[in-house]
């Protein structure tokens, strides 16, 4: 799969060791991860150290990545989830309670660019995309994916959480990806 | 066919956000492996799915954290390279540390062991010393003894008296050699009865000088009924009327307790 209109990727320069790529990458995508490690843990330091933990991560796994299999934020992003939703189970499990600031953090703190007025504007380009795809789902389905792409929350844990029966949230989920999916290759 | 691929398309949908289950997520990567269609439509959930994040507004992570990600990369292999050489090193000197301490422990208990025996060896020959030297102490009183009873025996002017049995015990003897000389005397006793454990034999000297008789030594006789005894400072020989042998309590009496003679004679 290949995502269209977008800069080239940098991992596999990256994956030669390359310290500048490295930094270029970062420079190019940490706004979004950290964003992500805030609205999942909604906390800076976890989020910090998720940030730290996802680029060092990339850095010795960037041979992995297939540019034939998606794009290069799609897997950063999984990478940094994946971490996000880790610490966040981890916290639960010592019962620490979430803070609500991190979340506002995320919507509210302006992003400080670091990146090329192109980069820039692609970002922005597909920022407003996603944003109009997920905007076109129906409340409900795109509330039982964020509790589980945010959250990490299973089928059943988001049924309890909504109050709805556990088929009913296995459609919202079903269908809402299928639409996401959908709206998001018609804007490539 | 198509039941299948969209079996695993709805699992495709479900896995990217972390919905499916478990042995779902584990047919799915098994399927995905080997279905390139279905791998495809994976591809492009999880490219949806990250729609979640990238719609998001960017938020800029502090300075530091840029520089924290990059002292963590390269340089960090070059510490962690270092690292891991320092614990090498250090697990080298721990085993080294290991070792040294075994064979000095190993050589503490060898000496102590060692020097341990050594003085039980010691101890056990100076005990063996002891007992030799005094066994030599009486060998040499005993070898003075016998030479001095020889020498007495053996005199030119040594002369022989017996005592004979009285009857308490009649088989009784004694022989008394007399070195007037030299004032001594050396008695030969055989066939005594035993003496008990609280008893000794003791001989008198019956003096013309003297009312009293006068003790010449108490002895104990052996198993078979012999015994010897020397006397000395013994009286001359005119003066010398009798001698006799009674049983008195155990060290001698300074005086016969009873009249009951078990060997007597005169000179």
């Amino acid at each position: 799969m290949t995502t269209g209109i977008g800069p080239s990727s940098l991992l596999p320069a990256v994956a030669q060791g390359d310290l500048t790529a490295f930094e270029a990458l970062y420079d190019r995508h940490s706004g979004v991860l950290y964003a992500l490690l805030l609205r999942i843990l909604s906390s800076p330091e976890d989020a910090q150290e998720a940030l730290q933990e996802t680029f060092l991560k990339v850095w010795s796994n960037a041979a992995a990545f297939d540019p034939s299999r998606g794009s290069e934020i799609a897997w950063l992003i999984a990478i940094a989830r994946s971490r996000g939703i880790d610490r966040l189970r981890s916290r639960r499990v010592r019962g620490e309670r979430e803070n609500e600031a991190g979340r506002e953090i995320s919507t509210r703190t302006g992003f400080v660019e670091s990146t090329t007025g192109a980069d820039h504007a692609i970002a922005s380009q597909q920022r407003i995309a996603v944003r109009t795809a997920l905007d076109e789902l129906p409340p409900a389905q795109r509330i039982a994916l964020e509790l589980a792409y945010f959250e990490g929350l299973s089928q059943s844990e988001i049924a309890e959480r909504t109050g709805e029966p556990l088929g009913t949230v296995k459609t919202r989920v079903l269908l809402g990806m299928k639409k996401l999916r959908e709206r998001l290759q018609s804007y490539r | 066919m198509m039941i299948a691929h969209e079996t695993f398309d709805a699992l495709a949908a479900l896995d990217v956000i972390g919905t499916a289950s478990g042995e779902e997520h584990r047919a799915l990567d098994g399927h995905i492996a080997v279905c390139e269609e279905c791998r495809r439509a994976y591809d492009d959930y999880a490219e949806a799915a990250s729609s979640f994040a990238r719609g998001l507004v960017p938020v800029a992570p502090p300075a530091k954290i840029r520089g924290a990600v990059m002292d963590g990369v390269e340089p960090g292999v070059e510490v962690e390279e270092e690292e891991t050489a320092e614990r090498r090193r250090l697990a080298d000197a721990r085993w080294w540390l290991g070792i040294a301490a075994t064979v000095f422990v190993a050589l503490w208990i060898w000496r102590e062991v060692g020097m341990r025996a050594a003085r039980e060896h010691i101890a056990s020959r100076d005990a063996e010393i002891a007992t030799l030297t005094e066994q030599n102490t009486l060998l040499t009183q005993r070898n003075e003894k016998l030479r001095n009873e020889l020498a007495t025996v053996a005199a030119a002017g040594t002369r022989m008296m017996s005592l004979t049995g009285q009857p308490i015990a009649p088989s009784a003897s004694g022989r008394v050699f007399v070195d007037s000389a030299r004032h001594r005397a050396f008695v030969i006793f055989a066939n005594l009865p035993a003496n008990g454990e609280d008893k000794s034999y003791q001989l008198w000297i019956l003096r013309a000088s003297q009312p009293k008789p006068q003790s010449a030594g108490v002895f104990d006789v052996s198993p078979n009924g012999t015994a010897t005894l020397s006397v000395e400072n013994l009286p001359a020989d005119n003066d010398v009327k009798s001698m006799a042998v009674t049983l008195e309590p155990k060290g001698g009496a300074a005086e016969p307790g009873n009249a009951s003679y078990y060997v007597a004679g005169k000179p």
